[in-house]
Formats: C-alpha cells, sequence, structure tokens
C-alpha cells in the first residue's frame, strides 16, 4: 500500500480533535443536491440499513419477552425487559470470560506494542545487509493463516505445560499479531526525521537509552494506536482460545458465548442479551478510540 | 604506504563499526524472531514433517510417506472446502473491494460531507467479534422466529420462508452475505485513505475537460490507486483463505460439508477425528495453494509501474 496510508495518523496537536474536524469539515467543498447526489445518498442509506439492522433487532428484541419475541418477530418491545440482561448476567459467567478476556488481551498487547516498537526501530535505524530478509520474514509471516499449523502449535503448548491456561493463548496470540505491528511501527519511524534520530544517537549515552529515553516518547501516539488495534483483534480472537483453553473458568468471551448460546435455547431475548453484552467492549473502544482504530486498520491492513 | 596502512585501520575500525551496528540491531529485533520461531516457524517445520506421519496425537507415529496427500487428492470434502475458500475470495473482491472501491469513491468525490459519519456506520461491524456476528446472523436466519423469514413475510413473500443455515444449497449463499456485508467497512476505510492521497489537480484537469463521476472513476480515481487495488486484491484473497471463525460459528461447515472451508476442515479432522497427520497435510497443501494465489493475484493485477513485492505489501 502507498506510504501515505502506512502513515499511522498523529492529530495535529495544537487543535483538540473536535476543533480539528469542525475546520476539516469547513474547508470541504458544499453538496450541492443534484439527482445524482439524492440519488447516491439513498443508495447509501439503504445499504446502511441493511448492514446495521440486525444490530438494531438485537438491540430491541433483547428487551422483549421471550413470549412476545416468538410471537412476532418485528415487533417493538411492548414493555422494556431489564431482567433479560439481569438473566444474562447471573445464568452465565459472562462476567469470568469477561476477567479472562481482559488478562490475555491487556497481557497480550502489552507485550506486543513492547517487541513490535523495538523491532519497529530497528527495521529504520539500522540499514545492515541483512535487515530486507528479516522484513521479508515478517511479511511472509503475516500472510500465514493461523490454523495451517495448529495441530503441532497445540502439541508445543501442550509440551510447555501451557495448555488450559492463559498464558497457553496469549504466547501464539503475541506471535501472530507481531509482524502486522512491527510493520505499523516500522511505518512510524520512517516518518521520523532522520536527522532526529541520528543527532539522538550522537548525544546519547548508549543505542538502549537513546531508544527507551528520546524514540519512546517520541513514539507514543503510534504505540497507542498499534495498541488499540490490537486489543480488538485480540479480544475478539477465537481460534486460539478454542483449541487451547478447554476449563470452563478459563474461557474468553467469544468462547464462553458460544457455549453459553449452545446450552441455553429457550430463552431467545437474553441470548440476543448476552451476544449484544459480549460485543459490547469491542465498540465501545471503537467509539472511544475511532481515530486510533481507523488509522490503526488502515496501516495495518494486510493482518486481519 | 602510512596512507595504505591508516585506511587498512580505518576500514577495520568502520568493519568493527558495522559489526557492532548489526549486533545492537539484532538484540533489537531478537525477542520478535524468538516469538516467530517458536510459535509460527517451528510449528509449520512440524507440521511439514507431520504430514508423512499417521498420528493420533499421543500414540506413536508411524511413517506413511505421501499416503496423506494421495487421500487430501481423492478427498471431496477437501477439494469442495478449497471451493468453498475460492468462491469466499471471488465475492470478497466483488463485494469489499469493488463495492467498497465505489463506495468510498461516493463519499471523498460526492457527498465528502457524509464522509465521516458513514465510515463511522461501515466499521461498527468489522471491530465487532465475529462470533458475535455469527450468533447474531443465526438469528437472522433462523426459519422459525427469524428476522429475515419476518420480512419475508410481511412483504407478502411468505412462501420462501425457510431455514436459510440449514439448506445444503443455500447455507454457503448465506453465509457469504455475512461476510460480505461484515468486512465491507475495512475496504471502504482502504479506499478513501487512497482516494484523498490523489492530489486535487488531477481532477481539476477532468473538470475542465467536462467529464462525469463515471468518467472520472474509471478514468482517473481507479488507475491513479492502482498499487493500492492490487494490495487491497491481495489482503482480500488472503483474509478470504483465512477465514474460520464466522462460518464455525454459524454453521460448523454444515448441513453435511456444504459450507466447510479448508480452516473448519482441517479443524475437525485435526481436533475431532485426532488425524494429527492428516490435518497436517491439509495445512502444508493450504499454504502451497495460499503462495500459488498469492503470486498469481501479484502477477494477473500487476499495475503499469512494476512494484516490488515489499512495495505491495505496505
Amino acid at each position: 500500500m502507498s506510504q501515505a496510508t502506512m502513515a499511522v495518523t498523529m492529530p495535529d496537536e495544537t487543535l483538540t480533535p473536535r476543533r480539528q474536524r469542525r475546520r476539516e469539515r469547513e474547508q470541504l467543498p458544499r453538496t450541492r443536491l443534484s439527482a445524482g447526489v439524492v440519488t447516491v445518498i439513498a443508495l447509501l442509506g439503504v445499504h446502511l440499513v441493511v448492514v446495521l439492522f440486525p444490530f438494531v433487532w438485537m438491540i430491541y428484541s433483547s428487551f422483549k419477552t421471550n413470549q412476545q419475541f416468538q410471537q412476532s418477530v418485528w415487533s417493538l418491545p411492548s414493555s422494556l425487559q431489564w431482567d433479560n440482561y439481569a438473566t444474562a448476567l447471573a445464568d452465565g459467567s459472562l462476567a469470568l470470560y469477561a476477567g479472562n478476556s481482559l488478562i490475555v488481551t491487556l497481557v497480550s498487547v502489552l507485550i506486543t506494542v513492547a517487541i513490535a516498537t523495538a523491532a519497529g526501530y530497528a527495521f529504520v535505524v539500522y540499514r545492515t545487509r541483512w535487515m530486507p530478509l528479516v522484513e521479508i520474514v515478517m511479511l511472509v509471516a503475516m500472510a500465514i493463516p493461523a490454523y495451517i499449523a495448529l495441530v503441532p502449535l497445540v502439541a508445543i503448548i501442550r509440551e510447555m505445560g501451557m495448555l488450559d491456561t492463559l498464558p497457553g493463548v496469549i504466547l501464539p496470540t503475541v506471535a501472530f499479531n507481531l509482524p502486522i505491528s512491527v510493520l505499523i511501527m516500522r511505518g512510524f519511524f520512517a516518518t521520523v526525521p532522520r536527522d532526529l534520530i541520528e543527532a539522538a544517537r550522537i548525544d546519547g549515552a548508549s543505542e538502549l537509552s537513546t531508544f527507551a529515553r528520546v524514540m519512546v516518547p517520541i513514539a507514543k501516539p503510534a504505540m497507542f494506536t498499534t495498541a488499540i488495534v490490537n486489543v480488538i483483534w485480540v479480544w475478539n480472537d477465537f481460534l486460539f482460545p478454542l483449541v487451547i483453553l478447554n476449563s470452563p473458568e478459563r474461557k474468553t468471551l467469544p468462547l464462553g458465548l458460544t457455549d453459553f448460546v449452545g446450552e441455553r435455547t429457550t430463552n431467545y431475548p437474553v441470548l440476543l442479551a448476552a451476544i449484544l453484552l459480549a460485543a459490547l467492549g469491542s465498540f465501545l473502544v471503537y467509539l472511544v478510540f475511532q481515530r486510533h482504530v481507523i488509522g490503526g486498520l488502515t496501516s495495518g491492513a494486510l493482518k486481519q | 604506504m602510512t596512507s595504505a596502512l591508516s585506511d587498512r585501520a580505518r576500514r577495520g575500525g568502520l568493519h568493527r563499526a558495522k559489526r557492532r551496528e548489526s549486533l545492537i540491531a539484532l538484540l533489537f529485533l531478537v525477542p520478535a524472531l524468538a516469538f516467530l520461531a517458536i510459535f509460527v516457524a517451528y510449528p509449520l517445520a512440524n507440521a511439514g514433517m507431520l504430514s508423512f506421519f499417521k498420528w493420533d496425537g499421543f500414540s506413536p507415529r508411524e511413517w506413511v510417506g505421501i499416503d496423506n496427500f494421495v487421500r487430501l487428492a481423492a478427498d471431496g470434502v477437501f477439494w469442495s472446502s478449497l471451493r468453498n475458500n475460492v468462491l469466499i475470495a471471488v465475492a470478497a473482491i466483488v463485494f469489499q473491494v469493488g463495492l467498497g472501491m465505489v463506495i468510498a469513491y461516493w463519499l471523498v468525490r460526492v457527498i465528502p460531507r457524509f464522509k465521516r459519519a458513514a465510515m463511522f456506520l461501515y466499521v461498527i461491524p468489522v471491530v465487532i467479534s465475529e462470533i458475535c456476528i455469527g450468533l447474531l446472523w443465526q438469528f437472522v436466519y433462523n426459519p422459525y422466529f427469524g428476522l429475515l423469514n419476518g420480512f419475508l413475510r410481511l412483504i407478502g413473500l411468505g412462501d420462501l420462508a425457510k431455514g436459510w443455515l440449514g439448506d445444503k444449497t443455500l447455507a454457503m449463499p448465506a453465509v457469504l452475505v455475512v461476510m460480505n456485508l461484515t468486512y465491507l467497512g475495512l475496504y471502504i476505510l482502504l479506499f478513501v485513505a487512497a482516494f484523498q492521497d490523489v492530489d486535487e489537480s488531477v481532477y481539476e484537469a477532468a473538470s475542465l475537460d467536462g467529464a462525469g463521476h463515471f468518467r472520472t472513476f474509471f478514468g482517473i480515481s481507479a488507475p491513479m490507486i492502482a498499487s493500492n487495488v492490487q494490495a487491497t486484491v491481495l489482503l482480500a484473497v488472503v483474509t478470504s483463505f483465512k477465514t474460520f471463525s464466522l462460518v464455525f460459528v454459524m454453521t460448523r461447515g454444515g448441513p453435511s460439508n456444504a459450507t466447510d472451508v479448508i480452516s473448519t476442515y482441517l479443524f475437525k479432522t485435526g481436533f475431532g477425528n485426532f488425524e494429527a497427520g492428516y490435518a497436517s497435510a491439509i495445512g502444508i497443501a493450504q499454504l502451497l495453494i495460499t503462495v500459488i494465489v498469492g503470486v498469481f493475484v501479484l502477477t494477473a493485477t500487476r499495475p503499469r509501474r512494476p512494484k516490488t513485492i515489499k512495495e505491495v505489501a505496505r
């Protein structure tokens, strides 16, 4: 992808995001309402309804009684059954699963970002002869689906004594999220003026302190962006928990949710409430850190 | 004489400095490389070896030569799974890359006022876990109280109502619809970023020329971002070959393997039937296919200006 899409979004620090957005909007050309424009708006509107209506339906259906839900699919709830949420939380171990997900997410994201920052820095600063080879390794690793060597991977985790433990999920998760994170960080360091890096390296006592005292502070926004997209990827991950975790008390949220839905087949609005609660985490992260999510997804596109 | 000596000494110093730099670079990279070696490369090498064995994961391995691959070549489920992966990739190129490009063009060039809001909405399904999305769509496709059948009854097409995911011929299209609606947002995002990079002056020339949006799109915008298109097609193909969670949670590959993709088939073989050797053979075959298809995509979609793989993958 082009260099420009690779650049990590770095909001202008002198402006608040809101004011910056307003300024951007003022610079936009006025939209003239011709027939073509109206058609485009209408088409997009209809398409967005198709894309998002299932979510809207999930939200209002989760407040129905089971009887009402099965009687009519479309109708709005006659009264809000907050009980469904209480039941979903009480019957399932959703809070427990969410806790496990939180541990897995926080630990793997911290490790991933720390390692990726160091590696991304090395890619830009040290142009040794073998560096292109390492870059190719990263690119190839990025394209390899995690499931290809799934059986040997689980065997290795078992040999390490980490089967059915959270570290057993965290380590391979870090490994498979590293290549893309390294490339995002490399993309950032490539935008740092070369002179700045060289000056810091000449002044600095050692290479390591140059990195830790000068480069890491500069890289904080990019590290944060990398962290946020990783939070979403890890929080949503299903494959590694599925093959590594077994005990109900260790399961992560996506894995536990499939159990919950499989076990309770009778009270559908409660199931919808549970799905909604499980979806809430990553949605809130997106809502709060929108710019970072979009910046990270754009620069980290080759992952997914 | 002296100058030659000092020259050699300087070169020696330079050499030493280079080696020192090499060593430091390695130190920065070691953690990342260690993770990749232990959890990516080593299992991969193991899978390569295991693909020549018969193994249930516990008892001693039994060398079977290329038997696993012979079996693979005659395995109908493997080929139907692969066909589903290809189907997903083709649908992704049309309904995610193609449609995403058109919508991104609209947002950037036609209705920039709505760009931010529309992008925000389209990205919502991208950030929500595929498990939640899959479970939700199970409800949408449910034969008794599903949203889709409810809609069909509402518009008087109640006769068409059925259990979408339980039908052998309809299950795969039903899964494809969910995938294309879910991942589209990512491609809109990528193309909006790409179109915004195109210099405004290029468009000014076109509007002086009196070109409409149709001609501008195909004549200017699309060619200007040719390398992005190539990278995005590659992304769509690689992603399609990686797909697992959404299919697994919606259908488990059923009914009777109709929606199986390579990943779900490998999972069932390795962890359901405990055929570790055969599952590894499936994985290795899939790896080779991914590489071949990847190279094919790169050559087939090559923009006029040649690009190296490295540039594309950015």
